[in-house]
């Protein structure tokens, strides 16, 4: 009866088009879609993207997800209703109806040791698995909905990676100048923004301000309500902290699965890797990112 | 609103067909491929396989090896597991274990000119030229080009135990030999005589009679025209005498690397320039 009673709301909910949209709404031609692996620094950059977008609105965790919505905690006829063209959070893996994506990546060895702090705080696992337990699940995309890192990123930029509707943002880039790769996303967006636009932009998303807003706001939104205090959802906000966090056996393991990415990615490896250990041959165009400031 | 009322009745009483909220088992099996590369025909190698004694046809084939955009969530509910489920989606994580079947381009594309001929999308007077340059830049069908689609699955999971790659013109040339690499791979059951039996019954004689008598009974026909068949060369090779030589070269470039990574062979040289896939099994070690 129960069961019946609980079909019976969704399919009201349905009707109305007050359920949750997750996947399975309508995709414009115009939609840009913000992706990331969870963990990624998706929301930084959307609090980064509302900056630039709403001058004169506060951004904050409260109206963030009317700013920049997620398709995964709106209801279809929020979504429908936005103003196009609609820019949309997502962390699915290739979903080929999205026609213009932001792809964000991240280290994976970082990305590790943050969703390992996110799932204690969502209580998504129990304080007593360890870092260790986590990462093995890890490599295998146990840990999130959208299978592994490695999964993830591959088939984006296997698929996508040269398209001129796809722009691949390294979030290490985004960290060492922030205000450049803010523009060169604002650019990629058709976005006129002046220096000082996208400086402000980057000012009101800091770490710090970000934090202070957390603190405020945080039962407000749906990534942090109900979810541990004494761990917070902006953390280190920075790169590298594996080298630290990480210990080196763990940091290996993730370096020999998934080490032809990484190099695409000009992640730097401390393991050797066996000969003709090379980039991906599946990416099809351009030569690896090589970039400074990691 | 009173046809999403509608919808939302039938949700309730399952007669909805699933799609993408299909609810995944974990013991399904899926059998993925780019549309127009075989993927029918091995739904009936796999059902006559499995179920000697029903053996599929164009009406029995969406409940045996159903198919999320055509099979009710009723009959889904209902079916002995484990599920081997059809689909064309480019990569999904969920997916437990895959069976993916890859044809040549070049006759992918000539198969699904044909077939969008048959169902009416187009008249048979559009050029295939035409085709040939909507069907790279993906808009012949909702699944992505035939390149995206492919490398998201060999990028992700190639070398993956729980991945099967097979070649459709493999399949052709020795269907008993792909076939038990499927069961094997499914650690099914399964002696020579059995796949022997399934794959006489999935021949393509065998479904084309059936489609004649058969062709309103399938999603996959019906209501399409009768003077073309679903069931056509049933070979490989075919874009060799019907696809003009320039539309030939524009797959070759788009995709050439690729193509020779699954060893079909190009009548184009390359550019040196142009990155070869050869060593893809590198990913072979890759734990998805």
């Amino acid at each position: 009866m129960l069961v019946v009673l609980a079909q019976f709301k969704y399919a009201v909910k349905y009707a109305l088009g007050l359920d949750r949209a997750g996947n399975r709404f309508t995709v414009f031609p115009d939609d840009t879609f913000l992706v990331s692996y969870p963990k990624s620094g998706n929301t930084w950059v959307r609090f980064l993207l509302a900056n630039l977008l709403h001058p004169d609105e506060t951004v904050g965790f409260a109206n963030i997800n009317r700013l920049l919505p997620a398709p995964g905690v709106s209801s279809k006829r929020f979504l429908r209703k936005l103003r196009r063209p609609r820019i949309l959070k997502s962390h699915e893996p290739f979903d080929v109806r999205f026609p213009k994506v932001i792809y964000l990546v991240r280290d994976p060895r970082d990305v590790v040791v943050s969703e390992y702090h996110f799932n204690l705080k969502k209580r998504y696992i129990e304080p007593t698995v360890s870092l260790e337990e986590f990462v093995k699940s890890f490599i295998v995309g146990k840990t999130a909905g959208y299978g592994s890192w490695w999964e993830h990123a591959a088939s984006w930029i296997a698929a996508r990676h040269g398209n001129p509707a796809f722009l691949l943002v390294r979030y290490e880039d985004l960290l060492a100048d922030s205000v450049g790769e803010t523009a060169k996303i604002a650019k990629f967006l058709g976005i006129q923004a002046t220096q000082e636009r996208l400086l402000a932009a980057v000012d009101r998303s800091s770490a710090d301000r970000m934090r202070k807003l957390e603190k405020q706001q945080a039962e407000q939104w749906t990534g942090t309500k109900n979810t541990r205090k004494e761990i917070p959802f902006v953390r280190a906000a920075k790169s590298g902290g594996w080298k630290e966090a990480l210990p080196r056996r763990l940091a290996e393991e993730i370096e020999i699965a998934w080490a032809p990415l990484l190099k695409f990615l000009s992640y730097e490896l401390q393991s050797l890797q066996p000969d003709g250990v090379g980039v991906p041959a599946w990416i099809k165009t351009g030569e690896p990112l090589h970039r400074s400031g990691i | 609103m009173k046809k999403h009322l509608i919808v939302g009745v039938k949700r309730v009483l399952k007669l909805h067909r699933p799609g993408r909220t299909l609810l995944i088992l974990p013991d399904d099996i899926f059998l993925v491929s780019f549309p127009k590369s075989g993927n029918t025909w091995t739904r009936f190698l796999l059902a006559n396989l499995r179920s000697p004694e029903e053996p599929a046809t164009w009406s029995n084939i969406d409940r045996m090896v159903p198919d999320p955009s055509s099979t009710t969530k009723r009959e889904f509910d209902r079916m002995p597991r484990p599920r081997i489920i059809k689909s064309h989606e480019c990569f999904d994580p969920r997916y437990p274990r895959v069976i993916y079947i890859v044809r040549d381009p070049r006759d992918v594309v000539v198969s699904q000119y044909h077939y969008h001929r048959k169902i009416r999308k187009i008249g048979d007077d559009s050029p295939i030229e035409t085709f040939v340059n909507r069907f790279l830049a993906g808009e012949t069908c909702p699944h992505g080009s035939w390149g995206q689609n492919v490398v998201t699955w060999l990028a992700t999971s190639e070398g993956d135990p729980r991945f099967l790659l097979l070649r459709y013109e493999d399949m052709v040339a020795d269907t008993s030999r792909e076939l038990a690499k499927i069961v094997a791979f499914l650690s099914l059951t399964a002696g020579p005589e059995q796949i022997a039996l399934a794959v006489e019954r999935s021949s393509a004689a065998r479904m084309r009679k059936l489609e004649q008598a058969q062709t309103d009974k399938s999603g996959l026909t019906k209501g399409s025209r009768k003077d073309l068949t679903f069931v056509r060369a049933a070979s490989s090779g075919g874009w060799r005498s019907e696809l003009p030589a320039p539309m030939v070269g524009k797959l070759e470039a788009t995709w050439g690397p690729l193509m020779r990574h699954l060893g079909y062979e190009l009548t184009s040289q390359f550019p040196s320039e142009a990155r070869d896939y050869e060593s893809l099994g590198i990913l072979s070690s890759t734990p998805r």
